[in-house]
């Protein structure tokens, strides 16, 4: 089976760390301008030349975002930015327009040019006029259908991206100014407000009209994505937390390590559904891979989003000796709470706190500030930047 | 003068079946082709169109199989038809593999937003729209650095969002309303109210409010766009004779958007 890529989101640089930390082969993130989440931390140019050294150190891939519709405005300053990616040796750059891609190609960069989910390439002809301007990748529109990915890869040769995780658009990505009209806020340059989260007045209703989709999630689908050929999965989310990035990331690459080893159970999938369900606080539907979605895979008056506080703690340190563990608390939790460790290099597993020792080690009741410094005693070795969780899943209950 | 006076007149309208009989001089007819159009309930198949100088409006996102199909059509095409207005890029290549004999015009509202831009679509294309995302001085720039004529949107409806969901239908479903594939919905916060139109394969929402940029005008422009979408043969009349029409507005032609919240909290100020 080919090597497939895990593409995660990174909104800064403590997120790109933890993205590859938990397994992810490549991160994408956006410099300070030119990037579609204009209102995210993003990188200055030093620190896309940290992160693309992190990247490097560990033989792994950066990509940035230059996936803006640029207004005249913007044109100034493009040909001196993408000059200084080319030194700074990032892998490829996510663009849109047409104009970017040819610039990048006359001044000879030395990244690759993906085209990024807004041009919305959903068949082989316009895969094809990208490849003949040079580019080697496509990230293709969240709309196309397993037949549709096939068809491409077999016709282009063109590596293909696929969003396989997270929040989606209503409309096709790039054909959107719903934001511009209703806030003023440009959707093409990075300012959408998610107009299509708001409700409608609909006459001849009392309940207001809406259209949010329910997030992504490809999960079933990932082996049948390795069949015809896609050769990266990315998963959405340059705004969430080290928590949200951490679990997701580390969720697909055992399903993708599993699928690998030909070891990837039904069951393994369901907990891997709830987990990654729970974590986004949404439900997740495969949307258009395998049909046409229908009202089942939208939300109605508002998300069923029910916000949890799962993240208990960041493993700091771990002492064999004493067996002691120190975490950095995130949410509260008292003796007595049922938990979970999970990380890179470890296998998840549950733990029952009996005990809450502070940093002086007197014994407390319940971590309840955040971010205080606690310590617990358990019995298997954790690492530095395991984490703790709240336990809601038994894996054992879907084995 | 004399160049702009004569330009000014030619007219590309997205025709519907209540505008064919108009009687308008150097009009050319957009006809929006059943099964690769979106956004309209009045569509023609390749074969009813018996108009001279007609073009054909593809503005789908194209899959596999409707590739299959359009190049199966665009074989027969007769010399009436002697453009196509598109959406998909992947148009350009299905041009040249048939070897069409009609100019090509990149029709994507949204991504048409400077010179340097549209000048690199100019490569492979004979014109393109212009945006109606921008201001009016940028639509200035842009039609004196063009290489070629340029579309410049004149009057209708503005595509604001294109959305491969049934958008109209999973709502009417999800509350057991009546089943309608185009309404009028409202926002609140914004008073803006949309037209949404719903066909086989999406769901569109236009601004219910016309565009009128009908005091622009440049030498470097191939045609005059007009939507006519819930247009009247009246209105399409004095739209011609640049008689005053109610319900429009200019858009962002005078309004610059803006996309960093810091910038927009300092234009506030």
């Amino acid at each position: 089976m080919q090597k497939v890529e895990l593409l995660a989101p990174a909104g800064d640089l403590e997120k790109l760390k933890f993205a590859y930390l938990y397994g992810a082969d490549a991160v994408y993130c956006s410099g300070k301008r030119f990037g579609l989440r204009a209102n995210a931390n993003n990188f200055t140019l030093e620190e896309i030349k940290e992160a693309t050294k992190i990247a490097h150190d560990l033989n792994k891939k950066i990509y940035i975002t230059v996936n803006i519709i640029f207004h005249e405005e913007e044109l100034e300053g493009l040909e001196e930015y993408l000059l200084n990616l080319s030194e700074i040796g990032v892998d490829a750059i996510i663009a849109s327009d047409i104009y970017v891609i040819k610039k990048a190609k006359s001044l000879n960069c030395s990244f690759e040019v993906h085209i990024s989910t807004q041009a919305s390439v959903l068949n082989k002809e316009a895969a094809l006029f990208y490849k003949d301007l040079g580019v080697t990748r496509i990230v293709l529109a969240r709309e196309a259908s397993l037949i549709d990915i096939e068809d491409i890869k077999n016709e282009t040769g063109l590596e293909l991206e696929c969003f396989i995780h997270g929040a989606m658009c209503t409309s096709f990505s790039g054909r959107c100014v719903l934001s511009n009209y209703c806030t003023n806020r440009d959707s093409n340059r990075g300012g959408c407000a998610q107009i299509c989260r708001w409700t409608f007045d609909y006459p001849e209703s009392e309940v207001p009209f809406s259209m949010t989709p329910k997030d992504l999630n490809l999960v079933e689908y990932i082996s049948d994505m390795i069949k015809v050929g896609v050769n990266s999965f990315k998963v959405e989310g340059r705004m969430r937390g080290i928590y949200y990035i951490a679990t997701v990331i580390l969720v697909y690459r055992r399903l993708i390590d599993k699928i690998n080893e030909d070891k990837l159970t039904h069951q393994e999938v369901n907990y891997y559904l709830s987990i990654l369900n729970r974590c986004a606080n949404r439900e997740s539907t495969p949307q258009f891979i395998n049909k046409l979605p229908t009202h089942e895979e939208q939300y109605f008056l508002g998300r069923d989003e029910v916000s949890n506080q799962d993240f208990l703690g960041m493993v700091l340190d771990y002492e064999e000796e004493t067996k002691l563990v120190t975490l950095e608390q995130r949410n509260y939790f008292e003796i007595g709470t049922e938990v979970e460790f999970f990380g890179p290099k470890i296998e998840t597993f549950s733990y029952k706190v009996n005990k809450i020792y502070n940093e002086k080690m007197e014994e407390i009741e319940v971590a309840n500030h955040p971010q205080m410094i606690i310590k617990l005693k358990i019995n298997q070795k954790v690492n530095k930047y395991d984490m703790m969780r709240l336990k809601v899943f038994d894996k054992q209950n879907f084995l | 003068m004399l160049a702009k006076e004569k330009m000014k007149n030619k007219y590309l309208l997205t025709v519907t079946r209540d505008l064919l009989d108009v009687k308008v001089k150097n009009l050319n007819f957009l006809f929006p082709i059943e099964g690769y159009s979106v956004g309209f309930q009045d569509v023609f198949k390749i074969s009813e169109i018996k108009k001279e100088d007609a073009y054909l409006y593809i503005n789908r996102l194209l899959d596999k199989e409707s590739i299959i199909s359009l190049k199966e059509e665009l074989k027969y095409l007769k010399p009436n038809i002697v453009g196509i207005c598109f959406n998909d890029l992947g148009m350009i290549r299905i041009a040249k593999e048939l070897n069409l004999q009609v100019k090509l015009i990149y029709m994507n509202n949204h991504n048409t937003t400077n010179k340097a831009s549209i000048n690199a679509y100019l490569e492979d294309v004979d014109s393109a729209l212009i945006s109606t995302d921008i201001t009016e001085e940028e639509m200035t720039i842009i039609l004196n650095e063009a290489k070629k004529p340029l579309v410049l949107p004149c009057f209708g409806l503005v595509e604001v969002m294109c959305s491969r969901r049934h958008l109209l239908t999973n709502f009417q479903t999800e509350f057991g309303l009546d089943l309608k594939n185009e309404q009028v919905l409202f926002e609140n916060n914004s008073k803006n109210a949309f037209r949404v139109v719903e066909n086989e394969y999406g769901t569109v929402f236009y601004k219910d409010k016309y565009i009128d940029y009908r005091h622009i005008h440049h030498e470097n422009i191939l045609f005059y766009y007009i939507n006519g979408l819930h247009l009247s043969k009246e209105n399409l009349e004095k739209i011609v004779k640049n008689e005053k029409i109610e319900n429009t507005e200019t858009g962002f032609l005078n309004q610059k958007t803006y996309y960093r919240l810091k910038e927009m909290n300092e234009c506030k100020k």
